[in-house]
């Protein structure tokens, strides 16, 4: 333990990183799952392929890979629009915390467009009916009848998807994001002991999933409390 | 910075040589990982505290970490110990295929005994207790009665999980092994075209889990061919 004693605070400061990754992925993925949702849902004939066309190519691509594709995809891109305009400028590039974010929220959100999808079609279309002729506009409907609805519906599966979309955020590391695994990887090049380094990130990343599943728990116990049969 | 398609067709059949490392990985890891997962499943219900606690845990590490952080435990972790540099598993554990396919196999060892158990608790209890009004014995019970439904029951969640495994197979690209995301990487660090090179082997991995769908859809047929529809 003597050798952990320099870095716990970089651990500290690794995880606060993948607890950052993970919020804004979260509140990503929540938008990217609904609006593919309401497209696979919706009379569009073009809506419904494309989002089917999204969820195929997510679900099917390993994760590393779009992960690439958007760092170095972007960077690419980046740095041509910019030589048009400034063309001494070397090389422009998305922050890795972003392009990560970004892209592990798109792969999590196919996933949790076919979950949202699920879960809307489970709402009773009777209660839409009925807010439809209490005369509730169509978005009043959408945010106040279906989604408090389907939100029950979808948790336990969305619970899944935040799992695997916590493990995700170790991939950024290998576009350059400075959380834990990085912190790993200086403290062996120090200490060389990598099996207690590694471990711990195991043992971080173990308990951050450990409280996900009890709040996910928590929630659900909350969203099913009226179906509770009385003592 | 235009879109080159030539490009993606050059590399495809460039790409197509890492494919025999992916397979191997996928094949070797899915075989021992099936079949850890069939042994976690026994000491899950075998009842005994002794079995399932040890098993239990096991499964709770390996589902609570990312596959990537154990991957490196198992390559840059385990040569910390002088023991396993002596041991006889040294010529396996220090090339990088032997550790990936290590890691590839305990992961999906915890994730499958899991499926397993969700198709072996799905078995109907009234089965089992026709099978005892028979006079079966115990052990023809478990072979001819509930594990015939239980792998049915299994094959759906299987298939996805194997999916994820061809998936979780690129992530052996960081531990320098040249699969295909090992090779598509080397590719684009020489020509720096990440859309063409990336996208390209997005389209392999795109043919292979659909190709693997396809075949677990027609073995679930198969295996569900006695039931009415």
């Amino acid at each position: 333990m003597a050798d952990l004693s320099g870095w716990w605070d970089d651990y500290l400061w690794g995880a606060m990183t993948v607890l950052k990754v993970f919020g804004v992925s979260l509140i990503l993925t929540v938008i990217f799952g609904l609006i593919g949702a309401t497209a696979k849902l919706s009379k569009s004939r073009i809506a419904q392929k494309i989002a089917a066309a999204y969820t195929v190519a997510f679900r099917g691509t390993p994760e590393l890979l779009v992960l690439l594709i958007f760092y170095f995809g972007s960077a690419i891109t980046l740095t041509g629009i910019t030589h048009i305009f400034f063309p001494e400028t070397p090389f422009v590039d998305i922050p890795p915390f972003w392009a990560g974010s970004f892209a592990i929220s798109l792969i999590v959100g196919s996933y949790a467009t076919e979950t949202f999808r699920g879960a809307f079609l489970g709402v009773d279309p009777g209660v839409v009916e009925a807010s439809r002729a209490l005369g509730i506009s169509n978005v009043h409907t959408f945010f106040y009848v279906r989604i408090p609805q389907m939100w029950r519906l979808a948790l336990p599966s969305f619970g899944n998807h935040m799992l695997s979309m916590m493990k995700d955020t170790a991939l950024i590391s290998i576009i350059g994001l400075e959380e834990i695994l990085f912190v790993a990887e200086m403290a062996t090049a120090v200490t060389y002991k990598p099996f207690l380094m590694y471990m711990i990130v195991a043992l971080i990343y173990l308990s951050i999933t450990t409280v996900i599943t009890l709040v996910m728990m928590g929630l659900e116990k909350h969203a099913n409390r009226h179906l509770e049969v009385a003592p | 910075m235009n879109f080159e398609f030539y490009l993606i067709l050059e590399s495809i059949p460039k790409m197509l040589a890492g494919l025999g490392m992916t397979m191997q990985l996928l094949f070797l890891s899915s075989f021992f990982g099936l079949s850890l997962a069939i042994l976690l499943l026994l000491m899950r219900i075998s009842g005994r505290w002794f079995l399932c606690f040890p098993a239990f845990m096991y499964i709770y590490f390996f589902r609570g970490t990312p596959i990537l952080v154990q991957i490196f435990v198992i390559y840059h972790g385990l040569p910390q110990f002088e023991f396993i540099r002596e041991s006889i598993f040294w010529s396996i554990l220090r090339e990088p295929f032997g550790c990936a396919v290590l890691a590839l196999s305990l992961n999906s060892g915890a994730y499958v005994s899991e499926i397993l158990r969700g198709g072996y608790l799905g078995v109907e209890k009234g089965l089992h207790e026709a099978g005892m009004a028979l006079g079966l014995s115990k052990h023809h019970r478990f072979f001819y009665v509930t594990t015939p439904i239980a792998v049915r029951l299994a094959i759906p969640a299987y298939s996805n999980d194997f999916i994820s495994m061809i998936k979780a197979t690129s992530l052996a690209s960081t531990i320098t092994l040249l699969e295909m995301t090992g090779v598509a990487r080397t590719i684009v660090a020489e020509t720096f075209a990440p859309y063409e090179i990336f996208i390209a082997a997005a389209i392999i991995y795109l043919v292979i889990a659909w190709f693997f769908q396809r075949a677990f859809g027609l073995f679930e047929r198969h295996m569900s061919r006695y039931i009415k529809q």
